[in-house]
C-alpha cells in the first residue's frame, strides 16, 4: 500500500506528464499505481485512469481555447490542441483557479512556433484581454469632470489610467493579426511582416477593447501611469512641435482617452 | 451536533450565460450557488453579476479548488481569497468537495478521488478542522462522482464521508446525481449510501444530469436530471427531510427558465414526498 502522498504524486504524474496526445495511461503504465486501482466490470485500471487523463486534457485545453480564440483560429483545432497539450506538460497549472492556466502560454508559443513567429505576440494580446476582463473596477473620468476644473489647476492636474488597462509591447502588429484572424482559416496569417507596435488594452463597462498607440500616446502614457502632472505631459508632447501645435495634439489625445473611458475619476 | 444552515428552498447555479437576466431583473430563483473561484477576481462583469444576484436572492459559495484531500499544505493564499470573498458576499454557507485537486504545487483542476483509508480520513479531518478555524465557520463537504476506486480502501465512501462530518464537525452537501453515477461505476447500492450518512449533517442537495458513456456514467452536468436520479432524490428527502436543493447545469447550458423549471420540479418532488402532494409532470 502506498502512503497517500505517494499515491497522489503518482496519479498526478500520470495525469500531467503522461501521454498528452492520444495515448493511454496503459502505454506508460506505472505498475504501482495501476495495482492500486480496482478492476471492475468492463473497465480495467488503465481505462479508469484514462478517463481522468482525458478529462484533464480536455478541460484545460478548453480553457486555453476560450482564452486564446484568435491563436486557435490561426492554428486550427488540431494544431492548437497539440501545442496546448505540450504547453500543459511543460507548464502544469500552479494556481488553484483555472483562470490562470494560460498565463505562460504566450511565452511558450513565442519559443515554439518558428513558422508563425507572431503567435507569441498575438497570445500576449489575448492574455492581456483576459487580464483586463476582471481587473479592478474604477469610475471613469468624464468630460464634465474636467470642464468644471479651474484653469489654474490644470498644470498640476494628475490624471491616471483606470486599473483595467494594460499596455502590450509587440514586435509584430498583433492588433492587425487579431483582427485578421477573426475570420481566419488556419495558416492564412503566414504572410504577416514584423512591425513593432504598442497596444493598449482596456475595459469600458464590461467590454474589453484594444487599440494601437500612436507615437505621442506611446510617449505620454508612461507619464500618465506614473501620475505626472499635466504640465509634464504637455512638455513631453512638444517633441519638436510648436507649443500651440503640441497643446492641440495633447488635447486631442486627452479627448480620446476620455471618450474611451481610459482615465480614472479624480480623487475627491 | 448538526449542521446549522438555513433552508433556502430550490436554487440554481449562477452562470455567465444567465447574467443578462440579472441585468434586466428577470432572474428569479430561491437562491443562487456561485462557484467561489469564478468570483475570486478583482472586478469586472463577474463581480458585478454576483452583486446583482446577491441583491436578488441568497448566495451560497461552492468551491472546486480547496483540495481538502491533498497532501500539499493548505494553500494559504487561496484561503485568504476565499475568506475575503466570504466577507464581501456573506453567503448562507460555503461548500467544497471531498477530493484532492493537486499535488506538488501543481493543480489538475479536477475532483480526484481519495482512497477511503484511516490514513486519508485522519488527514481530511485535520484539514477540514483547519479550514473551518481559518474561515470561522462550518463548511459543507460534497461527495464527488468518481471513475475509479482504490484496492486498499477499507471504508465505504459513505462511511468515510460520514466520519469526516462527525469528526471534523462539518456539514455534508449530498450530490444525489454523484451517488447515482458512482454507484453505477463502482457497483454499490444507493440505498446503502443514503442510509449510511448521518442525517443531521446533510445541509444541501445537488441534482444534475449526466451522460451514459456505455461502459460508465460520466458526470457532465449537461442535461436534465434523469428519472432514476429523481427517484433517488425522493429517497433522500424521505431520509433527510427538507434540505435546500440546487440544480447544477454546467455544459450546454440552456436558458435560465429551463434550469429554473428543473428547480421547480425539485420543489414539486419535495412537496410530493414531504407533504403528500402530487409532483408536476416532467
Amino acid at each position: 500500500m502506498l502512503p497517500l502522498r505517494e499515491l497522489q504524486l503518482r496519479l498526478s504524474a500520470a495525469l500531467t506528464a503522461g501521454p498528452m496526445d492520444t495515448g493511454s495511461v496503459a502505454d506508460t503504465a506505472d505498475p504501482a499505481l495501476l495495482a492500486l486501482v480496482s478492476h471492475r466490470g468492463a473497465l480495467g485500471p488503465a481505462q479508469r485512469l484514462d478517463i481522468y487523463t482525458d478529462m484533464y486534457r480536455t478541460r484545460l485545453v478548453d480553457v486555453l481555447r476560450e482564452d486564446f480564440p484568435r491563436v486557435l483560429a490561426i492554428l486550427g483545432e488540431e494544431e492548437f490542441r497539440v501545442l496546448a497539450c505540450r504547453y500543459l506538460v511543460r507548464h502544469p497549472s500552479t494556481h488553484p483557479s483555472v483562470r490562470y492556466v494560460g498565463r505562460r502560454f504566450a511565452d511558450f508559443l513565442a519559443g515554439e512556433t518558428g513558422d508563425l513567429p507572431f503567435l507569441g505576440d498575438l497570445a500576449r494580446l489575448e492574455w492581456a484581454r483576459v487580464e483586463v476582463f476582471d481587473a479592478p473596477d474604477a469610475d471613469p473620468l468624464g468630460r464634465l469632470d474636467l470642464e468644471s476644473l479651474p484653469a489654474s489647476d490644470w498644470p498640476m492636474l494628475r490624471l491616471r489610467p483606470i486599473p483595467a488597462c494594460l499596455v502590450v509591447e509587440c514586435a509584430w502588429a498583433a492588433h492587425e493579426i487579431w483582427a485578421a484572424a477573426e475570420n481566419s482559416v488556419p495558416g492564412c496569417a503566414g504572410a504577416v511582416r514584423p512591425e513593432a507596435s504598442t497596444i493598449r488594452v482596456w475595459r469600458e463597462g464590461w467590454s474589453v477593447s484594444h487599440a494601437a498607440m500612436g507615437d505621442l500616446e506611446r510617449r505620454l502614457f508612461p507619464l500618465l501611469e506614473r501620475g505626472e502632472p499635466f504640465a509634464r505631459l504637455c512638455a513631453m508632447g512638444e517633441g519638436g512641435l510648436e507649443p500651440e501645435a503640441a497643446a492641440r495634439e495633447v488635447g486631442s489625445l486627452l479627448l480620446r482617452w476620455l471618450e474611451d473611458g481610459l482615465l480614472a475619476r479624480l480623487p475627491a | 451536533m448538526a449542521i446549522a444552515v438555513p433552508y433556502l428552498g430550490h436554487g440554481v447555479g449562477l452562470r455567465p450565460k444567465h447574467y443578462p437576466r440579472l441585468w434586466d431583473g428577470t432572474a428569479r430563483a430561491d437562491w443562487f450557488e456561485a462557484i467561489s473561484e469564478n468570483y475570486m477576481v478583482a472586478g469586472g462583469r463577474p463581480r458585478a453579476a454576483l452583486e446583482r444576484a446577491r441583491a436578488t436572492a441568497p448566495i451560497v459559495l461552492h468551491g472546486v479548488s480547496l483540495s481538502i484531500g491533498s497532501t500539499d499544505p493548505l494553500d494559504e493564499a487561496y484561503l485568504d481569497a476565499l475568506r475575503a470573498l466570504i466577507r464581501q458576499v456573506e453567503p448562507a454557507w460555503v461548500s467544497d468537495h471531498l477530493c484532492w485537486s493537486g499535488i506538488g504545487g501543481h493543480y489538475a483542476h479536477d475532483l480526484l478521488p481519495l482512497p477511503y483509508t484511516e490514513e486519508a480520513l485522519a488527514h481530511v479531518v485535520r484539514r477540514v478542522v483547519a479550514v473551518q478555524e481559518r474561515l470561522g465557520r462550518q463548511i459543507l463537504i460534497e461527495n464527488v462522482s468518481s471513475y475509479l476506486t482504490y484496492t486498499h480502501s477499507t471504508l465505504a465512501e459513505w462511511e468515510f464521508l460520514g466520519a469526516v462530518a462527525e469528526r471534523a464537525d462539518c456539514g455534508l452537501l449530498l450530490d444525489v446525481n454523484n451517488v447515482y453515477v458512482s454507484a453505477t461505476n463502482h457497483g454499490f447500492a444507493t440505498n446503502d449510501y443514503l442510509a449510511g450518512l448521518p442525517a443531521d449533517r446533510v445541509g444541501q442537495i445537488h441534482l444534475a444530469g449526466h451522460t451514459d458513456m456505455g461502459t460508465y456514467l460520466f458526470d457532465t452536468h449537461d442535461g436534465p436530471v434523469i428519472e432514476p436520479v429523481w427517484d433517488l432524490y425522493r429517497q433522500a428527502l424521505r431520509r433527510f427531510g427538507r434540505v435546500s436543493t440546487l440544480v447544477e447545469w454546467d455544459d450546454h447550458i440552456p436558458e435560465l427558465d429551463v434550469v429554473c423549471a428543473e428547480a421547480e420540479r425539485a420543489r414539486a418532488v419535495e412537496a410530493e414526498v414531504l407533504e403528500g402532494a402530487h409532483a408536476a409532470p416532467a
